[in-house]
């Protein structure tokens, strides 16, 4: 297997994980990087942004009607070329979506030989650390560094303080945070002074724009649709650090009391 | 591609029994279920009766929730001080499969001196051969087995499968257990045959420790030829190569091959390993369609369903399983007589020497009337 680096992007549910992601896709595969994106959120809307706002099948949808998945039944090429992969679940509140994600890794990994050719993996997995499902692509020796996304706000700010400690717990080196602001007070600082005092660095802020919203909505990336704007430079800078960085630590955690502080 | 499969509502065999037993056969010393303590119990209590040693995580309703790292990681740790093992291996379980636990972070927080096999198994595959394939796989990462073995397990698997599918306990949505055919009618049958000068062939196709018993079979029928002075009249067959298989596999055929000759049996044909039990059926058609031809009867032992009938045309079958679900599908193959040997498997772990089976003891007893003795 070549050099690739394998990431997985955590952060509160609904703080932008997936937008950021296939931004970050759209970015490295401009660059000419060879990119994958595994959505694993049963929601499964990931990758929707890279394929003109087009749903594709899921690995579990086809593998609960018992067919024989090959590589070109799941993986389905997107904007610059990106491969994207969408894992999906059980309808919310059935079943169990952590073995789904389990179940549909292992197919993945037996049948898509492309995967080690690729420059960049991007896992793309729902809310915080849940169960032993949500981590399978770390457990299962997928993915080498992670990444922090959340705002300057208190409770996305304590999810992603739980999620570096759960980080820590399963040895997972964690690269930096990223902040996906939403315009609160001092944002860039507090979120900076988090990242410092676990024991890693700020590696973007992202500013709350309009246009993420409308690229978003009609289907598109922003790279894609105003490859222009100030903010998809902000993406281009994002995905360059994170196609160079090798500094990963296993980050520390703080208590309740310092987090209410910093956010104070 | 490929659609749904027959779906089976009997209980089938289960994937991480599988598992513990081909551990066994790899001469693990001690297997550990890593889940709930009632997961296999039946099986794992079987397999201490052959001398290896099962224990369990026995996860309860926290280890569910908050997972059994720790658990498993000081079991490993109590194991390796209390039994002194030089292999181990540890089994998952529906319970720990589910809720995602990993075998390899345990097993490295151990960090014991003595080689593990990580079994992730759990008992939802269709196939119970499965099980037996990850231990395989797993075995072979760790260096138990080389490369040339696992391949030729592999091949022997599929073909395992494959003859369950078609006439085995796989072959039908549901198949009703059964007894079979009462022992003494079937003994006098023989009997009969051998009186009437007729020549036939007994065919041991055993699953490895299972020969321990069908071999007395074999050995009773030519027992009764003997005292009817008709020994010339009977061949036997048997799969007990002892240079193929698995280490006790050949263990197994090494002594029924001993137990044999002490008897004054002369196996004939050697058909292959004791683990070859899906794959003799060619050469035993090759042999019978060169040599056997005229032979008016067969006493097939084993898995009988493994050897196909156009080898058998016109020849009288008895046969005799240890699965209860085996009798309907061998009668509709066109076997005459269909015995079972019940509680056959317990009856042959932790043995190293041939077990009398009812019907050998029925064979017998039967003879001896008959012949007025």
């Amino acid at each position: 297997m070549k050099d690739q680096k394998r990431i997985a992007i955590y952060g509160k549910g609904g703080i932008g994980k997936s937008s950021t992601a296939s931004n970050v896709a759209a970015a490295c595969a401009d660059e000419g990087y060879k990119v994958m994106i595994i959505g694993c959120d049963p929601k499964s809307d990931s990758s929707i942004t890279l394929l003109g706002g087009r749903r594709i099948p899921t690995i579990l949808d086809l593998l609960k009607q018992h067919l024989d998945v090959n590589e070109k039944d799941i993986v389905f090429e997107g904007y610059g070329g990106v491969k994207c992969v969408e894992v999906g679940g059980p309808e919310p509140g059935i079943g169990c979506a952590g073995r789904g994600i389990i179940v549909a890794i292992q197919k993945l990994q037996k049948v898509c030989p492309s995967m080690n050719d690729m420059d960049l993996i991007i896992y793309d997995v729902p809310g915080d650390i849940v169960c032993g499902g949500f981590v399978a692509p770390i457990r299962k020796g997928l993915v080498t560094e992670a990444y922090v996304l959340t705002s300057g706000e208190y409770m996305p700010l304590y999810a992603a303080n739980n999620i570096c400690k759960g980080l820590a717990k399963i040895d997972t080196p964690l690269s930096g945070i990223i902040c996906n602001s939403r315009s609160v007070t001092r944002e860039e600082e507090i979120v900076r002074k988090f990242s410092e005092e676990i024991g890693s660095r700020l590696v973007a802020f992202i500013p709350k724009e309009q246009i993420v919203q409308d690229c978003e909505r009609d289907g598109f990336s922003v790279l894609e649709k105003a490859p222009k704007s100030d903010i998809a430079q902000v993406y281009r800078n994002l995905a360059k650090d994170i196609m160079f960085n090798n500094q990963s630590i296993l980050p520390g955690s703080l208590d309740d009391e310092r987090l209410r502080e910093l956010t104070r | 591609m490929m659609g749904k499969n027959l779906s089976i509502m009997h209980p089938r065999p289960s994937s991480i029994v599988a598992a513990l037993y081909t551990l066994r056969d790899l001469n693990v010393d001690v297997a550990i279920l890593h889940g709930p303590p009632g997961c296999s119990f039946k099986h794992a209590r079987l397999l201490e009766e052959d001398g290896i040693r099962v224990v369990t995580t026995a996860l309860d309703e926290n280890g569910f929730v908050f997972g059994g790292r720790q658990e498993l990681s000081s079991l490993l740790v109590k194991v390796n001080e209390m039994f002194k093992p030089k292999l181990i291996g540890v089994v998952g379980t529906c319970a720990s499969m589910i809720i995602g636990e990993e075998l390899h972070e345990p097993v490295e927080d151990a960090n014991l001196d003595v080689p593990v096999i990580e079994v992730e198994v759990h008992a939802g595959y269709p196939d119970n051969t499965k099980g037996v394939l990850i231990t395989l796989e797993s075995a072979f990462e760790v260096g138990v087995i080389g490369k040339e073995e696992l391949e030729r397990q592999k091949v022997l698997l599929r073909e395992a499968t494959l003859v369950e599918k078609r006439h085995g306990a796989a072959s039908k949505e549901y198949l009703e257990p059964s007894r079979g055919d009462v022992k003494y009618k079937v003994a006098e049958k023989v009997v009969r045959l051998l009186q009437e000068g007729k020549k036939g062939i007994t065919i041991m196709n055993a699953k490895k420790e299972t020969g321990y018993m069908f071999a007395d079979v074999s050995a009773a029928v030519n027992e009764v030829a003997l005292a009817l002075g008709k020994e010339g009249n009977v061949v036997n067959m048997a799969n007990i190569d002892d240079s193929l298989g698995l280490p006790r596999v050949r263990h197994h055929a090494k002594c029924i091959t001993a137990d044999l000759q002490e008897r004054g049996m002369i196996v004939h044909e050697i058909i292959g390993g004791m683990d070859e039990y899906p794959i003799t059926g060619t050469k035993v058609s090759e042999l019978i369609k060169q040599k056997y031809s005229d032979y008016d009867f067969a006493i097939i032992t084993g898995v009988p369903h493994a050897i196909p009938m156009e080898a058998l045309e016109g020849m009288e079958i008895i046969s005799v399983t240890n699965g209860p679900r085996q009798v309907l599908p061998l009668k509709e193959m066109g076997h005459q007589h269909v015995i079972v040997e019940i509680d056959l498997h317990p009856k042959t772990l932790g043995v190293n020497h041939i077990v009398e089976s009812e019907f050998g003891a029925t064979l017998r007893e039967v003879a001896k009337d008959m012949l007025g003795r």
